[in-house]
C-alpha cells in the first residue's frame, strides 16, 4: 500500500480536523482530484489526490483530529514496504533553485572569419594623426609588422605641410575624380591601337568631322561597341542611335557634352553643333542633360598632342576612341618609302561586354574610313 | 634613528603596536619562544608576555579562524602564517569569513585582523617555501592586500594594517628580509594604505612592481639611466585597493609601461594592472604594456629558481623592446 | 601473548604496556520518550512555569518553521532550513546562556537566536536573501548563521580566547552538527580549546543526518562526544530531545567554563524530522518508517506529555499557545513581506569601513544604472 500523509498545510499547525471525505475505499482517483476536506483554525482546505491510484484505506474518519505527517490515505498498487512516493518533483538541488530551460542548443563552432584589415597603429599615434590632420591611409608604415609609428605620421605631416594646403576638388574636377575612380574599379579595360594614313584628305579636311564619320561607320560595322552595359543585370542594350560624347578640355576640367544622333546629321549641322557645345561648355552654360546619355566617346586629344593612350571607358558605355596628334611619317606605299600624314588611334573597350575581335574590327573600320577619300 | 633590515622593521612595528594598543595580540607557529622562523617576532614574547604573543598548534585554518573570532570581540590579532605556501588551508576562513563578515552583518560584526606571511622565492629553500600567491587574495572583495618592498614601508604599512578596521593580508618578500638596510624612525607613524609609491622619477618608461621585484626595477633603472633612459619606478605596495591614479598619471607621462612581478604570469596581478592601464590609459600608450613575470610553471626547486625569478637583465630587455616599439 | 618481561622497564609486572589513559562517555536523560521521569529531574524543573516557558519556546519555532516552509513553497522565501524535531536544542541554548555570552550557531539554531533577541523577521530576511537579516537589532554579539560547515568552531575558540585574554567571565558556545565534526576546522578548534583551556562549550547537535549521509557513515567513532577526549577535555552525550536534561547539562558546562574550568563538549542526540532544507527531499534517502519512529520521540511531544501528566498543561493552554504563536508569526511574516529590498548599491556598503576610492566608480556605475529598485516581488 502506498501511503499519503496529511501534508503541511502552511498555517503553522500540527493537526487538522477531518470534515468530509469525497472518496471511499475502492475509489479510483486521478492526481489532483479532491479527496478530502479538512479544517484548520483558519479555513477548510481541500486536499487533492497526490497521484493516480485506487483508495485502499482511509486512516481517519470525519471528526477526527489528525496529525500533520501521519498517514491519511493508503493507495493500492505499489510495494507495501516502499516509502511513500514523494509529494513533489525532485528539485535536483539542495539549495536555491536550478531552473530548467526550454531550449536545445545547437552549435557549429567555426574559426574566426577573416576580414577587416585596419591600420596597425597605437591609439596615441592614431590620435596624433588626427591632430595633425594626416590620413593614415597615405602613411607608409615603418614599424615592425606594418605598424604606423608616430615618426611615420610626423614625416607625412611634414611632407604635406611642404606640399602646401590641400585644395579641395570642386565641380567638374570633383565629378571626374569620382567618375574615373568608379569607372576604373568597374571596367575590364583593353586597349588596341592602330595608325591611319589620312593623306587622302589631310591637310584641308575637318579632322573632327572625319573622326565622327569614321566612328559612325565603325558603329555600323560593329554595333557591339555602341552599347550600354548593366553589370548588375548582366545585360546590354545595343543602341540604335549613335550619341557621341565629345571630350572637351577646359581649365575647369574635363567635360563630355553629347552630340546627338551623329549618324543622321549633315556635316554642316554636326560642325555647328560641335561649336555650340564647345562654346556652351567653355562659358559654363551647358545644361546638364547635354552632358548625359552618350553611347560612345571620342577623345581627340591630338589637338593638343600625344600619340597613343589608354583612355577610360565611362560606364554604362563600353568604348572610347582616342585620336592623337597627326604626324608626318615615312610609310611603305607600294613598296616605296613615302612621307605621309599619320593619325595614331587608341580604342579602349570594356572587355566585360566587348570582345577583342569586335574591338579590332571596329578600329579597322575607323581606320578604313579615315584612309578613304 | 637606526638602520634596520626589512624583517627588523617588521619586528619594530609589531613591538610598537603591542606597546601602544592592549588589544593587539600576535600569534602563529613558532612566533613566541622561537621569535618566528625568520625572527620577525624575536623578543616579543619576552617583552609582552605569553598571553599576548602566543604559539599556536600547527593548524593554519585554525590560525585564521582564531583571528576572525578574536577580531569580532575587538581584539587586533596579528597572525602569522609561517610561509605563504602554507596559507592555503586558511583561504576558507579568509575568503568565507574575514573578507565578508562586515558586509554580511551590515557592519554589526567586523574583522580588524592582519594575516602576515613571508612570500616569494630566492632564499634557497626546499619546495613549497617560495610561493607568490598575492593574486589569489587580490581577487577577493573585502580584503586588503599589502606587500612592502623596503624596511621603511614594511614598518609604516604594517602599522597601518594593524590599525585598519578591516582584514589585511600582509605578504613579506622573504628574499629581501635582510638584503637591504634603511633608516627607520620607530615613531609609530603609519604610511598610507591604498597608495602607490613613486620611488624614482623618469620620463621614458614606467616600471610598476611590488615586493622584492621593486629592488630589481630600481637596479634596472640605474643601468638604464647610464644610457640616458629615464625609468620611473613605482611600488604598488597596496595591491588591493589599487591606486590606479598614480599608475595612470605615470603612464600618461611616459607612454610606456613594464610591469614586473615574481608570481606566475597568467592571471597574475600584473594582468589587473595592465587591464586598468588599457581601460583608462590606452590613449597615452606608445607601446603595448609588457609584463616581466615568473613563468607559468610551478616554482622550481632552488637550483633553477634564479632562472624563474625576473632579474634585472629581463627587465632591461623588456624596457628596450618597449622603447623600440614605435 | 608472549611474556617480554621488563626489558626496558616500561612494563609493570608481566606485561609490556600499562594503561596511561582511560575514557568514559556517559549518556544523560531524565525524561523518557513518553515523557515519564526516569530519575529525579534537575532542580530548575521543579518550576513548572520555567518548563512551560521552554515548551512555548519550542512551539514558537515550530510554528515559524512550518510557516517559513510554506512561504518557500509559495515562492516568497528562498531556501529554508527547518529545525523540526530539534526544538529542544534551541530552547536549552536560549535558556542556558547569559546575555554576555556569545553564541556561534550553525544555520539551524533558529530558536536559540530567537531567544537571544533575534527577530523572526530577521530570520526570514536572511533566508529571503537580505543581509540585513544578520544585522540582529537586539542581539549585537552573536554570530550569524554559518554556511561553510564547521568553520564557526575556530571562530568560537577565537571568541573564547578574547574572553580569556581579557579575563572576562563570558563563554563562547559553539553549535556544530554531526557532519561538522568531520571537518578540519572542528578538530583544529577543539584542539586549541583543550590546549589553551579556553572558556568554550561545544554543542554537537547530532540529528543523525548530514543531508543524506547517515551518522554511521560520517564517523567510525561510537560517539561524537569522545572527539573531545582527543582534544583533552570532557565529552558527554545527552538525549537532545529531553529539553530538561539538555538545558541542565548545558548550563553546567557553560558555568564551568565561565569559572575558568575549561571547555566541554555535549553531543545532543536528536533527529532531523524535516528535509535538510526546503530544496531537499529526504524521502529520497531515508525510509518513512524511520521518520515515523522518531516523530514519536520528538521533544515537543515529549514535554507536552510530561506536563500534561502533571496537570501542568491542557488542551486550552495548547490552543491558546498555538494561537499566540500563530499571531506572532503572522505579524512577523507580514513585516518581512512588507520590507522592501535594499537598493542594489547596498552591496558596496560595509565592504570596508569606508569605501575605497578604487571602488567609487563601480558603485556610481551601479547607481546610475537605476538599479536601486530591484525587481518587484523579489522575495523568493
Amino acid at each position: 500500500m502506498k501511503l499519503f500523509n496529511l501534508p503541511d498545510l502552511g498555517e503553522g499547525l500540527s493537526e487538522a480536523e477531518i470534515r468530509e471525505w469525497y472518496v471511499a475505499r475502492g475509489a479510483s482517483l486521478k492526481a489532483g482530484e479532491p479527496m478530502v476536506a479538512v479544517e484548520t483554525a483558519k479555513a477548510i482546505v481541500e486536499i487533492p489526490a497526490p497521484w493516480d491510484g485506487t483508495v485502499a484505506k482511509l486512516f481517519a474518519a470525519p471528526g477526527d483530529i489528525h496529525p500533520v505527517g501521519a498517514p491519511l490515505v493508503g493507495f493500492e498498487d505499489g510495494d507495501a514496504t516502499a516509502p511513500p512516493a514523494p509529494a513533489r518533483a525532485d528539485s535536483g538541488t539542495v539549495v536555491g533553485e536550478v531552473k530548467s530551460g526550454g531550449g536545445t542548443v545547437r552549435e557549429a563552432p567555426a574559426p574566426i572569419a577573416a576580414g577587416g584589415a585596419g591600420f596597425k597603429v597605437m591609439p596615441a599615434v592614431r590620435a596624433l594623426a588626427r591632430r595633425l590632420d594626416v590620413d593614415l591611409g597615405v602613411v607608409t608604415p615603418s614599424g615592425p609588422d606594418g605598424l604606423i609609428t608616430a615618426a611615420d605620421v610626423e614625416r607625412v605631416a611634414g611632407v604635406l605641410a611642404e606640399a602646401g594646403p590641400l585644395e579641395p576638388l570642386r565641380g567638374p574636377r570633383r565629378a571626374m575624380a569620382r567618375a574615373m575612380a568608379q569607372a576604373h574599379a568597374e571596367v575590364a579595360d583593353v586597349t588596341v591601337t592602330e595608325d591611319a594614313d589620312i593623306g587622302a584628305w589631310y591637310p584641308g579636311g575637318d579632322v573632327t568631322l572625319r573622326l565622327i564619320r569614321a566612328m559612325v561607320a565603325a558603329c555600323r560595322a560593329e554595333p557591339a561597341l555602341n552599347v550600354w552595359y548593366d553589370p548588375h543585370a548582366l545585360g546590354r542594350r545595343v543602341l540604335k542611335r549613335v550619341d557621341l560624347g565629345i571630350a572637351v578640355d577646359t581649365p575647369d576640367g574635363l567635360f563630355v557634352p553629347v552630340l546627338r544622333d551623329v549618324a543622321n546629321r549633315a556635316e554642316v549641322d554636326l560642325r555647328a553643333g560641335l561649336e555650340r557645345l564647345k562654346a556652351d561648355v567653355r562659358a559654363r552654360r551647358i545644361p546638364a542633360e547635354e552632358l548625359r546619355g552618350y553611347s560612345i566617346i571620342l577623345s581627340n586629344y591630338g589637338a593638343i598632342g600625344g600619340r597613343y593612350s589608354d583612355p577610360v571607358v565611362m560606364p554604362p558605355t563600353v568604348a572610347i576612341l582616342g585620336a592623337g596628334r597627326v604626324r608626318d611619317q615615312v610609310l611603305a606605299v607600294d613598296g616605296k618609302p613615302l612621307v605621309r600624314p599619320v593619325m595614331p588611334l587608341s580604342l579602349t573597350v570594356d572587355h566585360r561586354v566587348v570582345t577583342g575581335g569586335e574591338a579590332t574590327r571596329f578600329l579597322m573600320a575607323v581606320v578604313a574610313d579615315l584612309q578613304g577619300g | 634613528m637606526a638602520e634596520v633590515t626589512l624583517v627588523e622593521a617588521i619586528n619594530l612595528a609589531l613591538a610598537h603596536a603591542l606597546g601602544a594598543d592592549p588589544n593587539v595580540v600576535v600569534f602563529g607557529e613558532d612566533v613566541g619562544v622561537n621569535g618566528g622562523v625568520f625572527r620577525a617576532t624575536e623578543g616579543l614574547q619576552r617583552r609582552f608576555g605569553a598571553d599576548r604573543v602566543l604559539d599556536t598548534p600547527l593548524a593554519e585554518g585554525l590560525i585564521a579562524g582564531l583571528a576572525v573570532g578574536m577580531a569580532t570581540q575587538g581584539l587586533r590579532p596579528v597572525a602569522e602564517i609561517q610561509f605563504s605556501g602554507f596559507i592555503y588551508p586558511a583561504v576558507d576562513q579568509i575568503v568565507n569569513h574575514a573578507a565578508r563578515l562586515r558586509n554580511r552583518t551590515r557592519g554589526r560584526l567586523t574583522c580588524p585582523m592582519v594575516l602576515r606571511a613571508p612570500c616569494g622565492g630566492g632564499i634557497h629553500a626546499p619546495e613549497h617555501h617560495s610561493e607568490s600567491n598575492e593574486a589569489l587574495f587580490a581577487h577577493v572583495p573585502g580584503l586588503r592586500v599589502v606587500i612592502p618592498s623596503s624596511p621603511a614601508r614594511a614598518y609604516g604599512l604594517l602599522l597601518a594594517a594593524i590599525r585598519d578596521p578591516d582584514p589585511v593580508i600582509f605578504l613579506e618578500p622573504a628574499r629581501i628580509y635582510r638584503l637591504i638596510r634603511q633608516e627607520v624612525a620607530d615613531d609609530g607613524a603609519a604610511l598610507p594604505l591604498d597608495a602607490a609609491y613613486v620611488l624614482r622619477d623618469g620620463g621614458d618608461i614606467s616600471l610598476v612592481s611590488w615586493g622584492a621585484a621593486v629592488l630589481d626595477c630600481l637596479a634596472a633603472a640605474e643601468l638604464l639611466a647610464a644610457e640616458g633612459i629615464g625609468a620611473e619606478v613605482i611600488d604598488v605596495a597596496t595591491l588591493k585597493p589599487l591606486d590606479s591614479a598614480t599608475l595612470l598619471d605615470s603612464v600618461a607621462k611616459t607612454g610606456r609601461c613594464v610591469i614586473v612581478h615574481e608570481a606566475a604570469r597568467t592571471a597574475g596581478f600584473g594582468a589587473e594592472v595592465a587591464a586598468v592601464l588599457a581601460e583608462a590609459g590606452l590613449a597615452s600608450l606608445l607601446a603595448p604594456v609588457r609584463r616581466v613575470t615568473g613563468y607559468d610553471t610551478v616554482m622550481p626547486l632552488y637550483r633553477n629558481e634564479q632562472a624563474y625569478i625576473p632579474d634585472v637583465a629581463r627587465i632591461v630587455a623588456a624596457v628596450r623592446e618597449s622603447l623600440q616599439f614605435s | 601473548m608472549s611474556d617480554r618481561g621488563q626489558r626496558e622497564g616500561v612494563g609493570d609486572g608481566a606485561s609490556a604496556s600499562r594503561e596511561v589513559a582511560r575514557f568514559e562517555v556517559r549518556l544523560w536523560r531524565c525524561l523518557d520518550v513518553d515523557g515519564n521521569a526516569l530519575a529525579p529531574l534537575p532542580a530548575f524543573a521543579g518550576d513548572l512555569d520555567h518548563l512551560r516557558r521552554l515548551y512555548r519556546a519550542m512551539v514558537r519555532v515550530r510554528t515559524l518553521d512550518a510557516r517559513a516552509v510554506a512561504l518557500q513553497r509559495t515562492g516568497q522565501l528562498g531556501t529554508y532550513a527547518s529545525s523540526l524535531g530539534q526544538e529542544a536544542v534551541g530552547a536549552a541554548l536560549g535558556d542556558a546562556l547569559s546575555a554576555a555570552d556569545v553564541l556561534l550557531p550553525t544555520y539551524r539554531e533558529t530558536l536559540a537566536l530567537l531567544l537571544r533577541g533575534v527577530a523572526m523577521r530577521e530570520i526570514l530576511l536572511y533566508w529571503g536573501g537580505d543581509e540585513r537579516g544578520m544585522d540582529f537589532a537586539a542581539d549585537r554579539g552573536d554570530f550569524p548563521h554559518c554556511i561553510p560547515i564547521g568553520t564557526q568552531v575556530t571562530h568560537a575558540v577565537g571568541v573564547a580566547a578574547a574572553f580569556h585574554y581579557r579575563r572576562e567571565p563570558r563563554v563562547a558556545v559553539c553549535v556544530v552538527g554531526d557532519g561538522g565534526t568531520s571537518r578540519g576546522d572542528f578538530y583544529e578548534g577543539i584542539n586549541l580549546a583543550g590546549a589553551w583551556s579556553l572558556p568554550v562549550v561545544f554543542l554537537v547537535v547530532n540529528n543523525q543526518w548530514a543531508i543524506s549521509v547517515p551518522r554511521a557513515r560520517q564517523s567510525g567513532a561510537e560517539t561524537l562526544a569522545q572527539k573531545a577526549l582527543a582534544a583533552g577535555f570532557g565529552g558527554e552525550q545527552v538525549d537532545g530531545n529531553d529539553v530538561v536534561m539538555l538545558r541542565e547539562r548545558l548550563s553546567l558546562a557553560v558555568e564551568r567554563a565561565r569559572r575558568g574550568e575549561g571547555p566541554h563538549l555535549i553531543e545532543a542526540l536528536t533527529y532531523r524530522l524535516a528535509d535538510h532544507t526546503t530544496a531537499d527531499d529526504a524521502s529520497r534517502y531515508r525510509p518513512g518508517d524511520e521518520v515515523e519512529h522518531h516523530r514519536q520521540r520528538e521533544p515537543v511531544l515529549r514535554l507536552r506529555r510530561y506536563l500534561t501528566r502533571l496537570g501542568a498543561w491542557d488542551e486550552a493552554q495548547e490552543a491558546e499557545c498555538l494561537a499566540h504563536c500563530a499571531r506572532e508569526v503572522e505579524a512577523e511574516v507580514a513585516a518581512y513581506l512588507a520590507t522592501p529590498p535594499a537598493p542594489a548599491t547596498a552591496m558596496f556598503d560595509h565592504l570596508y569601513e569606508a569605501l575605497p576610492a578604487a571602488l567609487a566608480g563601480q558603485r556610481r556605475e551601479l547607481a546610475e544604472k537605476g538599479a536601486s529598485a530591484p525587481g518587484a516581488g523579489d522575495h523568493g
